[in-house]
């Protein structure tokens, strides 16, 4: 049998030697056989080498060397291999087939024996005998000394015990030098594969047996990691992964590390399938969702080589072999370490979102995005953010393109205001309310993280400004045609494009916004027509109605119609410049009564009324008519005394010259103070109008004009410009209803101001001006009164005179101390009560007007500050501190009086004169 | 049926040749249909795999410089 066998071998090598050397037909026959028999020698020596011993008859542990080669070099083919690998098994044919494959693993990537050897020297032929020799010699000692270092590592790997010593340094690196020149780079990769094997077969070796097995656990893994439970490995509770006590230690911690993902996945199932409450929740939910089934799809893969793995097992190997099959419990622990950290991520967020939403939402897993150091993090909130964002987007869309806000779970940054908030009501009573500033606001702790706050603002503003627009200036046709036009799909990601998009979204909506308020509202005529009209600007007509209206407002309240009123008011407009302006603006314009309270006149009660409406009324809101209303009845009463003292003045300068002249000394004098103290007021009062018409309320239009008429003045701008306009008139028109909160506000002097109006009332001014005025009015009618008995004194006389005409026509000097005599009882009676209250009325006007310059000179407004300089301006009185008045300020004051009254007494006489020439 | 067996086996036998050559393919071997019979045969008959490998590898390159010395001698005529 050995003998047939050596000889059916030397057969073989016979062919084979034939078969890859050919024979040359130029040689002659025994050439060919010599080369033949040189050959055939080698080969046996070969074969009968001692050092080579049987390598480990381990089927699979060829196989799995093919294996590894091909999945380093070329994976693709790896799956092939295994295919025919198992077919190969399937054959009953072969009985060393471990050896074959053995020994084509050896001879795989061998140079192509057709090409010409690139690397052997060229040889001379003459030395081919020897050379031979010599290599009959080394085969003879061995092998080429290359592959023996290899063949060393081997021997060692493989002999039965495992390895016993490290290959020698020498042989490691001089093998993989020798493949560096032929595969570069590759060998250090095939000398880890090695060490692999190695450690599997050692690992095989060595392994103990636990029950259940590793194959029973792998088998069962796929279900546990998609969160279902196993014989094997049970889900005791929700979130409790029970594990089998039998198993040894390591393998635990390896189930510990697998059962992360299984009870994440377990807890983000129930997330997902838990109702949201909210859009931008539901979104989350259905992104998470996504992950979760590309984890399901990785579980698949997986299952799909455990099976692999298990059908391919060899029962009989140590460990089921399976350290061959390619998958094991460690295995799957890397294999599953990426999605397990996706998990984590997804479950801490939605573990956050329970007690968030909306903005809140977006973010907080763009925290994780932004402000997260692990990239791998960063880039997964940043994908799962796209998911996210987009419901958000949506309502961006529809409220800067369609300025609605479709935010049914109030998720938006900017929501709708509840009426029912404490600010709200203040707001109202202050008349601040508005549709343009109370319908919609922002909610700061709702705008995510990824726009910035003036981004939001401006989003704000473009949403409530469309809103406005077609709500409440009726324009819905613009803004259909607008968002039909420039809607765009809005997107996570792109930030610069978005920014430039609001940013155009902004410009449109605001230049549209106030195209409408100037050209279909009017908005600026109105704003012309409130100063022209309720704040005096057009003289004609306010002297032309008050002249008219005199008569009838001397009258008690009571007594005032409205007809005659508006019919007043008609009339004033058709005899002044007014009737020029347009009659949307006169049509507004309206005459009527306040509230009548017991013993007012009309003087009181009447006022000028512009009505405004919808959509205007947000810049000039409820509190800004009131505003106006307030600065209207102040100037009216102004202008009424002005009126009321120019008339009396009227009345004395004509009298003088007739029914006034008497010789009496002491009526004369009275006269002359009179006339003193009536300039004096005249003066007061042309300066307090010149102030606050030219000073105030002048510049402060001019003011709001340069505010309004700036290129990308929005409304808001508008609002405030008119706001502040409305303030820095109240305020500086001395009406300063909130003269402490503008002291504070200055923050000029503010210590000195803040003391200061510590001491005062809050409506100080206008109670001081209040008082100036019902001075004037008093001491006008008193003068009304000494006129008046000047007229019947002077009559007496006349008829005194005409009688002693009469009686004696040429004793004229007779009848003069008659005169005296029969006036007498007049003087005494009324006269020297009269000129007691003259006196008594100018020196009190006197004194509150020096109170009045005291606190002027000390405010921290400029030009309030000028207009006391302007009435004082050649010092005739002497400005009174406030403070001081308990004491120094009365002394002062009267002497003030005394001394000053009749310097300003002898100014306004000599005034008086100058104008009646 | 003895015929039968050996022809079922014959089959058997060109099967796992396939096999194995497209394996061989695979690692690029270089190894002829032919090459690889003989080599099954006599792995079968017991010749250890590494030395058989040694020896094709040696007889290659014999082969090699068979076609060399064809190559000169043809370029000095």
């Amino acid at each position: 049998m050995s003998h047939d066998r050596s000889n059916r071998i030397s057969n073989a090598i016979d062919s084979l030697i034939t078969h890859l050397v050919p024979g040359d037909p130029q040689d002659d026959e025994q050439t060919a056989q010599e080369r033949h028999d040189t050959c055939f020698e080698l080969v046996r020596s070969i074969f009968q080498r001692p050092g080579s011993p049987a390598v480990s008859s381990d089927v699979n542990h060829a196989s799995d060397l093919i294996k590894r080669k091909l999945i380093q070099s070329n994976p693709s083919q790896a799956l092939r291999f295994a295919n025919l690998y198992t077919r190969l098994l399937s054959l009953p044919v072969l009985n060393h087939k471990w050896a074959i494959l053995y020994l084509l693993y050896q001879l795989s990537d061998s140079p192509d024996p057709n090409e010409p050897l690139p690397l052997s020297p060229p040889r001379q032929p003459v030395q081919r005998g020897t050379t031979r020799h010599a290599e009959k010699e080394s085969f003879s000692k061995g092998s080429t000394p290359v592959p023996s270092h290899e063949e060393e590592a081997f021997n060692d790997a493989f002999a039965p015990g495992g390895l016993k010593k490290l290959p020698p340094e020498r042989a490691r690196s001089g093998g993989s030098g020798e493949y560096a020149g032929t595969q570069d780079g590759e060998s250090p990769t095939r000398k880890d594969t090695r060490d692999v094997s190695l450690k599997s077969t050692l690992l095989a070796d060595n392994s103990i047996g636990f029950e259940p097995s590793e194959t029973v656990l792998l088998r069962d893994l796929p279900f546990t990691l998609q969160g279902l439970s196993s014989t094997t490995l049970p889900f005791a509770k929700e979130t409790v992964l029970k594990l089998p006590p039998t198993l040894p230690s390591p393998i635990i911690s390896l189930l510990h590390a697998l059962a992360e993902p299984s009870l994440l996945y377990r807890g983000l199932g129930t997330f997902v399938k838990s109702p949201a409450e909210g859009l931008l929740g539901q979104s989350l939910r259905a992104a998470i969702n996504n992950e979760l089934r590309s984890y399901l799809t990785l579980v698949a893969t997986l299952e799909g080589q455990i099976r692999r793995a298990l059908s391919s097992l060899d029962e009989s190997a140590p460990r089921s072999g399976i350290g061959k099959a390619g998958v094991t419990l460690k295995r799957c622990v890397v294999w599953t370490r990426e999605a397990t950290m996706g998990l984590r991520l997804m479950s801490l967020i939605a573990e956050e979102s329970r007690s968030r939403k909306g903005g809140q939402l977006i973010s907080l897993i763009h925290s994780f995005s932004t402000s997260h150091g692990d990239p791998i993090v960063a880039a997964f909130a940043e994908r799962l953010l796209v998911h996210v964002t987009r419901p958000f987007y949506d309502i961006l869309r529809r409220w800067i393109y369609d300025g609605e806000l479709s935010d049914p779970h109030r998720e938006f940054f900017v929501k709708e205001q509840k009426p029912s908030d404490e600010d709200r009501k203040d707001w109202k009573t202050k008349g601040l309310l508005s549709v343009w500033n109370s319908k919609y606001e922002v909610d700061d702790a709702m705008v995510p993280s990824i726009i910035t706050a003036d981004f939001a603002q401006k989003v704000f503003l473009i949403g409530k400004s469309l809103n406005f627009i077609r709500h409440s200036c009726g324009d819905s046709q613009w803004v259909e045609a607008y968002s039909k036009t420039s809607s765009k799909e809005l997107k996570h990601g792109d930030t610069a494009t978005l920014d430039a998009w609001i940013d155009e979204a902004y410009k449109t909506t605001m230049r549209r916004l106030m195209e409408l308020m100037s050209t279909k509202f009017n908005l600026f005529d109105h704003l012309q027509a409130l100063k022209n009209y309720i704040l005096l600007g057009q003289g004609d007509f306010i002297a032309l109605l008050m002249e008219s209206l005199a008569a009838n407002l001397d009258r008690p309240a009571g007594a005032q119609y409205r007809h005659t009123l508006t019919a007043q008011l008609e009339h004033a407009i058709r005899g002044s410049n007014a009737q020029y302006d347009s009659p949307e603006v006169l049509r507004r314009l309206d005459a009527r009564m306040l509230q009548l309270s017991h013993g007012d006149i009309g003087w009181d009660c009447f006022t000028l009324e512009y009505k405004i409406d919808a959509p205007v009324d947000v810049v000039v809101t409820e509190w800004g008519n009131r505003q106006y209303l307030k600065v209207f009845n102040f100037l009216w009463r102004i202008k009424r005394v002005e009126f009321a003292l120019a008339s009396t003045w009227r009345k004395c300068m004509t009298g003088s010259r007739g029914v006034l002249q008497t010789s009496e000394e002491k009526v004369l004098q009275t006269w002359k103070s009179t006339r003193g103290v009536l300039a004096e007021m005249i003066h007061f009062v042309g300066q307090l109008q010149y102030y606050i018409l030219f000073e105030v309320i002048e510049s402060s239009w001019t003011e709001l004009q340069k505010n309004i008429r700036k290129e990308d003045c929005t409304l808001d701008d508008l609002i405030t410009a008119h706001t502040k306009y409305l303030t820095s008139i109240t305020h500086k028109g001395l009406l300063g209803a909130r003269r402490r909160q503008y002291a504070d506000a200055m923050k000029e002097a503010a210590a000195q101001a803040g003391a200061e109006a510590a001491g005062e009332d809050r409506n100080s001014y206008m109670i001081q001006l209040g008082e100036l005025i019902r001075t004037m009015l008093a001491y006008r009618d008193s003068v009304d009164g000494l006129y008046s008995w000047s007229v019947s004194d002077f009559t007496r006389r006349q008829e005194a005179d005409a009688q002693g005409l009469i009686r004696n026509p040429n004793a004229k000097h007779v009848h003069t101390p008659s005169m005296g005599d029969l006036g007498e009882g007049g003087v005494k009676s009324e006269f020297p009560a009269l000129q007691e209250r003259l006196k008594q009325l100018g020196s009190s006007f006197r004194t509150r007007l020096q109170i009045l310059l005291g606190d002027l000179a000390y405010q921290p407004d400029v030009d309030m500050r000028f207009l006391g300089v302007s009435m004082n301006f050649n010092d005739v009185y002497q400005p009174v501190r406030r403070k001081a008045k308990p004491a120094a300020g009365a002394g002062g004051g009267s002497a003030g009086a005394g001394s000053g009254g009749q310097k300003e007494a002898e100014k306004a006489d000599k005034v008086a004169n100058t104008s009646k020439v | 049926m003895p015929s039968d067996e050996r022809s079922e086996k014959q089959a058997a036998a060109q099967q796992a040749v396939d096999i194995l050559h497209e394996i061989s393919t695979i690692l690029n071997c270089h190894l002829d249909r032919r090459t690889l019979s003989i080599c099954i045969s006599m792995i079968e008959n017991g010749v250890n795999p590494e030395a058989l490998a040694t020896v094709v590898k040696e007889l290659r390159k014999e082969g090699q410089e068979v076609q060399m010395q064809k190559l000169e001698a043809a370029r000095r005529r």
